[in-house]
This record gives structure tokens, C-alpha cells and sequence, in this order.
């Protein structure tokens, strides 16, 4: 019997002859080293009854119906899909951004992270089907956040991010019984919002996408808030809406 | 003899694929790639070319690492979007195994940010791959191809998901998705000796699960 190690290496060989990876010169030699050792046969053997095994009973599975829509979608080659009708009635786009504040006692833990989505999610569909979708419209940031203040214990970050994404105004969303702050950005004839949650103690991490009932959403921490940027804009229009905020300076 | 050895195994791999145990095979794009393309392709068509007809391999594959279809889901959409924003630097070539590298390392990036539990056990890979698992473990001179034959679905696709992850990759873009070696040293980011290693310790360890059952 050979030693144990040189043995696991011929066995290496052995698959890679099955799988079809070897040279006809090595081929040749694992052929030679299988005829004169049962325990290598029987490895072959093993290997091709796996393999068989394998194409037997693993294809591939098939995406879900709705994911080819939802990659195009998110890449800007077909708008999200639209399901109720009133939404024909919102703007073509609406980014919803929460900002929440660091006074406020919401914390959102990563098990409810679901349920902070689904009520920040449901808090852009109600805004888009009332009458207007902010409670203080302004274009000007020394507007909109002294207006937050006196409303919720502190305000949110408000910058203004150039002409690609023009502040439209903020309102409060309610958030799991918690008010919290929502700034409204404009991008092309779509509305933008953005809300922020209060995260205390939770690190900085980088922009994450999921999407919910056809909105595409990015959450992100920064200086322990939870920012949530919520729309109906393709992923990559909304990154880079997180990202110009993300990066502009506090005080521009 | 040992691990450090199997770096050599590529050695074995046929002459013409031959070139270093870590393979480029994601040509760079040239302007005489460009120029093949004069018909003004934009970035939303070469996405559709080069990436949407793999859809369903990255589904699968990220099905497969992150055992759930939801989350499965949001890696490919999220692998999508890096795939666009690299579609314009990378060139014709191996369209399917540069997908599947981005959707690889989205859904491991994907797990630790949200299912840091899950991968847990990737620590204590070089634990278990030192070990002597293709050998210890089968008897060596009973193939028991009868046995193997008879396992049903849901039993073989248990024994997979209890492999740790290097494992489980390996197997399934060799035996599900048919990569070859070399492709598969690509998308893990490998030498082809450590493909080799994990491809017949995951085939022993499947085979010894089911024949327990």
C-alpha cells in the first residue's frame, strides 16, 4: 500500500482524470496506476457513479420569474415594475430618504431590520399617495431644518446636493411608534426621500441595496443614524444619490 | 507531501491552459475589441450580452452559497449592479466565469454583512483541509456505486449543504454549473492544486454522508 499522502495526491489525479483535466501523457499514467491498484479503481468508480449522481439530480435551479425584471430594472434598462394603479398617479420617481435623530430611542437592531424597511417602505407609498408627499417644502436647507426642530428631539442632516438631486422638503414618517425624520430630494421629474433612524452604537457601514414591492432601497450607517433611501429609481440613479450625500460635506 | 504540494498540481492540467496556478482569463478590453464593436454598442446592451444570459447560473450559484432564495435574490441584483459598472473594462472572453466571480464575492460579502452566523464555520477551513479526508474516510477498495446510485434528491442535496462553504462552492460549479478546473480557480480566487484538494474532499465527504444514511 502506498503512503498515505501520495496516496491522496493519485486520488487528486483520479478526478481530474474523470472531470477530464488531464493531458493524454498524465492520463496515460493515472490509467497505468488505476490497473495496478484496486483502491484507485475504486475511486474512479466512485467518482463517475458521484458524477452521475450529480447530473442526475442537481440542474441548475431557475431563477424566480420576477428576477431577469428586477436586474434590468435596477441596472435603468426598464422602469420597476408598477403593481397598484395610484401609483400611476405618483410622480414617475419618488426617492424617499429618512434622516433620524440621535435623541430619538429607536433603535433598530439587525432582527428588526425587516420590519424598519417594510414601515420606512410604507411610509414613501403613503406619502406618495397623499395629496402632497412633504410636510415643508422648501429648497433651501436653512428652511427645512429648523423646521424639524420643535417637532422631533433633533434634527436630521440636511444638505443641499446640487442640481441632479434639488431638496424638495421634508415631513415626519412614523416608524414603529417612533417619529423620525424624512428629507424629500427631487431627480429628473421623480421625487426622492430620505429618511434617517437613530442607530446608537452601531458602526459605519457602506450602502446595502434590497428592494421591496418594486422600490429599490439602500440603507446605509453613518454616525450611528440609519439612513434609508427609498424609490422607484433604478438602483444605480438611487446609488448615486446615496453616494452624493454620503459624501458631501456637513457644513458645504 | 501535503497542502504546499498541491500547488503543483497544476502541473498535471492540460499544456494549453497552462499558466500559473492563478489564471487571467478576464481579457482586458482593447481598442481592437472597441473596434469590433463600432456598432456603438452602449453599456445597457453589452449588459444584456454579456451578463443577462447568466442569470441563471448566478442565481443557482448564489442560491447554493446562501441556502435561501430571497437572499439569493438580492445577491444577483446586487452582483448585477457591480457587473454594470464594470461592464464597460471588461472585454469578450469568458463572459460566464467573470459573472459568477462577482456573484461569488457579492454573496459573501453579502452574508457577513447580514448573516454573519452562516459563515462562521469558513475559520475552521484550514483545520479541515489539512486533514486527510479523501482517504481516512472511504473504504478505500469498495467503490459502493450502488449505494451512490440509489440516493434520492433531497438526501444528496442535504449531505452538500452540510459542507463548509470552500467545499461546497467547488463542487457545485464543477458538478451543477460544469466549470472546468481552471475556470473554477478563477471565480474562488485559488490556485488549481486547492481546486483539486477541495473538489475530491467534497466528493468524499458527500459520498460518506450518504452512505451513513
Amino acid at each position: 500500500m502506498m503512503h498515505a499522502t501520495s496516496y491522496e495526491d493519485a486520488a487528486l489525479r483520479v478526478h481530474a482524470y474523470v472531470d477530464g483535466e488531464l493531458d493524454p501523457a498524465n492520463a496515460l499514467g493515472v490509467e497505468a496506476s488505476i490497473a495496478m491498484d484496486p483502491a484507485l479503481a475504486a475511486e474512479r468508480e466512485r467518482v463517475e457513479a458521484f458524477r452521475g449522481l450529480m447530473r442526475e439530480h442537481l440542474r441548475p435551479e431557475a431563477p424566480p420569474p420576477g428576477l431577469r425584471a428586477r436586474v434590468e430594472a435596477s441596472v435603468g434598462m426598464r422602469r420597476p415594475r408598477m403593481q397598484p394603479s395610484w401609483r400611476a398617479l405618483a410622480a414617475s420617481i419618488a426617492v424617499t430618504a429618512v434622516v433620524a435623530s440621535g435623541a430619538t430611542s429607536m433603535v433598530v437592531a439587525p432582527s428588526g431590520i425587516s420590519t424598519a424597511r417594510d414601515g420606512i417602505v410604507d411610509a414613501h407609498i403613503r406619502s406618495l399617495m397623499s395629496s402632497q408627499p412633504i410636510d415643508v417644502a422648501s429648497s433651501d436647507r436653512h428652511t427645512v431644518r429648523p423646521w424639524f426642530n420643535g417637532r422631533i428631539p433633533q434634527a436630521p442632516r440636511v444638505v443641499n446636493l446640487g442640481s441632479d438631486f434639488p431638496l424638495v422638503g421634508g415631513r415626519i414618517d412614523v416608524v414603529g411608534a417612533v417619529p423620525v425624520p424624512t428629507l424629500v430630494y427631487g431627480h429628473g421629474k421623480h421625487l426622492i426621500s430620505l429618511t434617517a433612524v437613530p442607530a446608537a452604537g452601531r458602526a459605519n457601514s457602506a450602502p446595502a441595496l434590497s428592494e421591496r414591492g418594486g422600490y429599490n432601497i439602500f440603507r446605509w450607517t453613518e454616525g450611528e443614524v440609519n439612513y434609508w433611501a427609498v424609490s422607484d429609481a433604478s438602483a444605480l440613479e438611487l446609488d448615486k444619490f446615496a453616494e452624493s450625500f454620503r459624501t458631501m460635506p456637513p457644513d458645504q | 507531501m501535503g497542502i504546499a504540494n498541491l500547488q503543483d498540481q497544476n502541473k498535471l492540467i492540460r499544456a494549453s491552459d497552462r499558466s500559473g496556478g492563478r489564471v487571467q482569463i478576464f481579457p482586458v478590453r482593447t481598442a481592437e475589441s472597441d473596434d469590433r464593436m463600432a456598432g456603438g454598442e452602449d453599456d445597457h446592451q453589452r449588459f444584456a450580452r454579456l451578463v443577462l444570459p447568466h442569470l441563471g447560473d448566478a442565481y443557482s450559484l448564489a442560491r447554493w452559497i446562501t441556502a435561501n432564495r430571497a437572499d439569493a435574490e438580492d445577491v444577483v441584483q446586487d452582483a448585477s449592479l457591480r457587473a454594470f459598472r464594470a461592464i464597460g473594462n471588461v472585454a469578450e472572453g469568458n463572459s460566464r466565469a467573470w459573472v459568477l466571480t462577482i456573484v461569488r464575492n457579492t454573496a459573501y460579502t453579502w452574508l457577513r454583512k447580514n448573516r454573519p452566523s452562516v459563515l462562521a464555520v469558513v475559520d475552521d477551513l484550514e483545520a479541515v483541509e489539512s486533514a486527510q479526508v479523501v482517504t481516512t474516510e472511504l473504504d478505500r477498495e469498495t467503490p459502493e456505486t450502488a449505494l451512490i446510485a440509489k440516493t434520492d434528491a433531497a438526501s444528496l442535496q442535504a449531505a452538500i449543504a452540510e459542507l463548509p462553504p470552500a467545499y461546497r462552492e467547488t463542487l457545485i460549479l464543477r458538478d451543477v454549473h460544469g466549470l472546468g478546473y481552471r475556470e473554477i480557480s478563477q471565480v474562488t480566487d485559488v490556485p488549481i492544486g486547492t481546486v483539486m484538494s477541495r473538489l475530491a474532499r467534497g466528493r468524499a465527504r458527500v459520498i460518506k454522508t450518504i452512505g451513513r444514511k
